[in-house]
């Protein structure tokens, strides 16, 4: 047997060093643990929230039928169990990519401040080989801990909805997993490829953040609060009295405002990510009980949009040569 | 002649002086000047919008024959222009508070002159009492920027005239919300000097406000992160539930950012009718309670520095 199939490859050997480093050390538990009770709560919060509605439509129904008129009068409250998880992926969005932040950080100070990056360089290895494993034990990581999350999530929906979650329900979560994982890899190779290559890794993982609230919170946010719809309470054609149909009309007098407000949400990752994922798991109205086929074919823009993202940054952590004056502690 | 510095000034104005010097800072600070600056121009924006969109529709709904209501906006303060600017005091504001504590401490212990400065004729509740009035100079310094630009924005606007009771709520809205700034500044101060790394001194305050902005919320009023970082819909009313309203009640003095939201909304006249904070200490309290809180946490840690230790411990 050759040397090759019993040696295992240099990146197998540092992605297993790194995730053993991680789990040894415990911060991948306790970030996870962290994001698990953030979702958790999100989760158990908007089921009990479901139930108050579901509460207040019977004792309303309860009401109108005891003085013998027709319940048809009151909407009954939709109850898609997938719908529960709206916060809990919000959670994933925000907290799971300031997560990728850390960990991408964590990777690549670890060999800077125990001065090992130029000892790894004196054996046999390529630059690239050191980063690609380095990478994938980083989305390794990640792999492991969303599945932890929305596992977790998904035991806890499926004793708490009453009915039981369906093989196509458990698939849409599936496809949850995935793209969450390509998302906060997004985020873990930016905050990677910055503390290697900065002079100062703290440094790094400050502009990380601040390219994560640019990204995560203030893009979406601006494009939020650009709604109109978003600027009265309740709503402003809520407040006009304005159906559906005729909003559609007056909005056409804004469409380019609503293009400006668009392309501001468009250029987040996190923005592609939330509107893939609500489609999917039915969180946005329109999307409640369409078949997965379809969805995913008007989806497809979004999910293009976050793997290329990946990729791009995945090449570029690969392309990037390591400069010897960031070998060591800054 | 004349009188030599005390050692307290000595030490908050050069240790403001070497964090200002800090690209990172100066980026995070230039980042919120700059939101600061977009808030004002959001607010305007959207609240044009929404009158274009009011004339169009009364001319819709006076076509079809249909009754025409009052238009929105004249419901609304000229002081809620600046209602996004709560957002990005809690967002923006509160990380660069935890970034400048963390490193006007963290500097000195990763340069390793904490030893030198042990060696001067002052105790650590000097070195304390400097950094704490150094953050708070640089906290006011940014809370009055962006007071400026409020302002500046009103008198700018010919059609916005706020009256004199509304500059004073805009100054109370800047005074709460250098408060807000406040509390996490003095937490990063405080994790900075007390942590035995540089990163969990930084982490620690991170994960507090992550904690406060995004997971209180959905327990106190069941408000899905996106909307919690929206002025309006964090207003949401709570869910009829016994257990909301116990939640709300019981956590809502420690969910700041639910009492910086409220206390925001109130002074800036964007708080609808009928909503109020339901937890049982009133906002402003709560919020100045939590800063004592911090100072505490603060100067315990500040006072506890050992002089003898150089660089973190790992």
């Amino acid at each position: 047997m050759s040397d090759a199939v019993l040696t295992p490859s240099p990146v197998r050997t540092i992605a297993a060093k790194d995730i053993r480093d991680a789990l040894r050390d415990r911060f991948i538990l306790i970030v996870t643990a962290f994001l698990g009770l953030a979702a958790t709560v999100a989760l158990v919060t908007g089921a009990i929230a479901l139930r108050g509605d579901v509460a207040t439509y019977e004792a309303a129904k309860a009401t109108l039928l005891a003085i013998g008129k027709s319940a048809d009068a009151i909407k009954a409250p939709e109850f898609y169990p997938l719908r529960l998880l709206r916060g809990a992926i919000e959670q994933i969005e925000i907290i799971g990519a300031a997560i990728a932040i850390l960990l991408g950080y964590r990777s690549a100070a670890s060999e800077r401040g125990r001065q090992t990056l130029a000892l790894i360089f004196t054996r046999p290895i390529r630059r690239w080989q050191f980063v690609a494993g380095k990478a994938l034990a980083g989305v390794g990581l990640l792999a492991g801990g969303l599945a932890l999350v929305l596992g977790g999530l998904t035991l806890v929906l499926h004793l708490m909805s009453g009915i039981g979650l369906t093989a196509d329900d458990l698939l849409r979560i599936a496809i949850v997993w995935g793209v969450a994982l390509t998302y906060t890899a997004c985020f873990f190779l930016f905050s990677f490829i910055l503390t290697l290559h900065m002079k100062q890794p703290s440094h790094a993982l400050l502009v990380a953040f601040a390219v994560w609230l640019l990204l995560v919170l203030i893009a979406p946010q601006i494009g939020d609060t650009l709604d109109p719809d978003n600027q009265v309470a309740g709503g402003v054609f809520k407040q006009l009295n304005i159906a559906k149909p005729d909003q559609v009309q007056i909005m056409k007098g804004f469409a380019t405002y609503e293009t400006l407000r668009d392309g501001i949400e468009q250029a987040s990752v996190t923005k592609h990510f939330e509107r893939f994922t609500f489609a999917v798991l039915g969180i946005k109205a329109t999307y409640a009980g369409m078949p997965l086929g379809a969805i995913l074919t008007e989806m497809l823009g979004n999910l293009v949009w976050i793997f290329l993202t990946a990729l791009g940054l995945g090449a570029l952590a690969l392309a990037l040569p390591i400069n010897p004056d960031r070998l060591s502690k800054a | 002649m004349e009188l030599a510095p005390s050692a307290t000034w000595l030490i908050a104005s050069q240790s403001a002086r070497f964090v200002l010097r800090e690209k990172t800072v100066a980026l995070l600070a230039a980042l919120f000047v700059t939101l600061v600056l977009i808030s004002a121009w959001l607010g305007w924006q959207a609240t044009a919008t929404v009158d274009r969109i009011y004339i169009d529709a009364a001319a819709f709904l006076q076509k079809s024959g249909q009754p025409v209501p009052s238009n929105p906006v004249l419901d609304i303060s000229p002081l809620s222009l600046m209602r996004n600017m709560s957002v990005y005091v809690a967002l923006i504001g509160a990380l660069s508070a935890i970034v400048i504590g963390n490193r006007l401490v963290g500097l000195d212990r990763k340069a390793g002159v904490l030893p030198l400065i042990g060696t001067r004729p002052f105790s650590r509740a000097t070195y304390a009492k400097g950094k704490i009035a150094a953050l708070g100079g640089l906290i006011l310094l940014l809370a009055l920027i962006a007071g400026v630009i409020a302002a500046a924005t009103f008198l700018l606007l010919p059609a916005v005239v706020p009256n004199a009771a509304q500059w004073a709520q805009l100054a109370g809205f800047i005074g709460v919300s250098a408060l807000y700034m406040a509390i996490f500044g003095l937490v990063g101060l405080g994790a900075g000097a007390a942590a035995r790394s540089e990163t969990v001194g930084l982490l620690v305050p991170v994960t507090l406000w992550l904690t406060l902005t995004f997971i209180f919320p959905q327990l106190t009023a069941n408000l899905n992160p996106t909307a919690a970082i929206n002025p309006i819909s964090a207003l949401a009313p709570l869910p009829e539930t016994p257990f909301f309203h116990a939640a709300a009640q019981f956590l809502g003095p420690f969910s700041l950012a639910d009492a910086y939201k409220f206390a925001s909304a109130g002074l800036l006249d964007y708080l609808p009718q009928g909503i109020a904070s339901p937890a049982f200490v009133p906002p402003l309290a709560d919020l100045m309670l939590a800063t004592l809180l911090a100072a505490t946490f603060a100067w315990r840690a500040l006072t506890r520095l050992s002089m003898a230790q150089g660089d973190y411990n790992v």
